[in-house]
């Protein structure tokens, strides 16, 4: 399942669904939220994030399908939110149900990973009057060589 | 395919994020004389539009049919869209 929404999502409701009966012997899930990045009061700080609908969703699924190409799993649910978000809201939920955990904890790893570096989102930051666009980290493309094959 | 033959197409150009803020347009319908490659697009567009060398600035990626692409990728010729935008930043 890939969502991207305005609305906040609920960790518990996702876990569920990831659960398949008599199969599951593993779920590793990831949530991503925005923390106070000035020395600003929290509400002065805030984040919009922006996508290419289509494109985004199309990445999402690539990587998707290549975590399922690589290991053994039962389901896979990536909700990420766009538009303003604020100091403390969830961004972002990877969730990955399996046999076992080593899968599991794998695929979340990889499909964050490249969520990061290959899904086309963009953060702009709000500090009190001042909107700056957020730079790519060069650490998260280079965190990619962690998985060639 | 023969050669030296153009075809002419119109093609949708969006761009996103800080790119989109410094050409200070959306999109932009642009007329193609294929075969072009990505590359020759960008220098197409820095000549068509006002602020339309950001689109050299440095780690500017793009799409064709929301598929990533690069520079030297030949437009196809059943395009609809092509995207030009910054590095992404999501998670």
């Amino acid at each position: 399942m890939i969502k991207v929404q305005e609305e906040d999502f609920q960790v518990d409701l996702l876990y569920k669904n990831l659960l398949q009966a008599n199969k599951t012997g593993a779920v590793a899930m990831f949530v991503g939220l925005v923390r106070q990045f000035s020395d600003l009061p929290k509400e002065a700080c805030s984040f919009e994030l922006e996508h290419y609908p289509g494109m985004t969703e199309n990445n999402l699924q690539a990587i998707v399908d290549e975590a399922n190409t690589r290991w053994s799993l039962l389901d896979v649910a990536v909700v990420h939110r766009v538009g303003r978000l604020s100091v403390d809201d969830q961004i972002v939920f990877v969730g990955v149900s399996a046999a076992h955990r080593a899968e599991a904890f794998a695929a979340c790893d990889f499909i964050m990973d490249y969520l990061k570096s290959r899904a086309a989102f963009w953060k702009k930051e709000t500090q009190g009057d001042e909107e700056q666009w957020v730079s790519a980290n060069a650490k998260d493309e280079q965190s990619l060589g962690r998985w060639a094959k | 395919m023969v050669i030296g033959v153009k075809i002419a197409v119109k093609v949708n150009i969006v761009f996103f994020a800080s790119l989109k803020e410094k050409i200070g347009q959306n999109s932009h319908l642009a007329e193609l004389d294929l075969p072009i490659t990505i590359g020759q697009l960008k220098q197409q567009l820095s000549n068509e539009l006002d602020k339309g060398d950001a689109i050299f600035e440095m780690g500017i990626q793009s799409s064709v049919d929301f598929e990533f692409a690069r520079d030297e990728d030949l437009i196809p010729i059943d395009v609809k869209e092509v995207a030009f935008f910054p590095p992404v930043t999501g998670g």
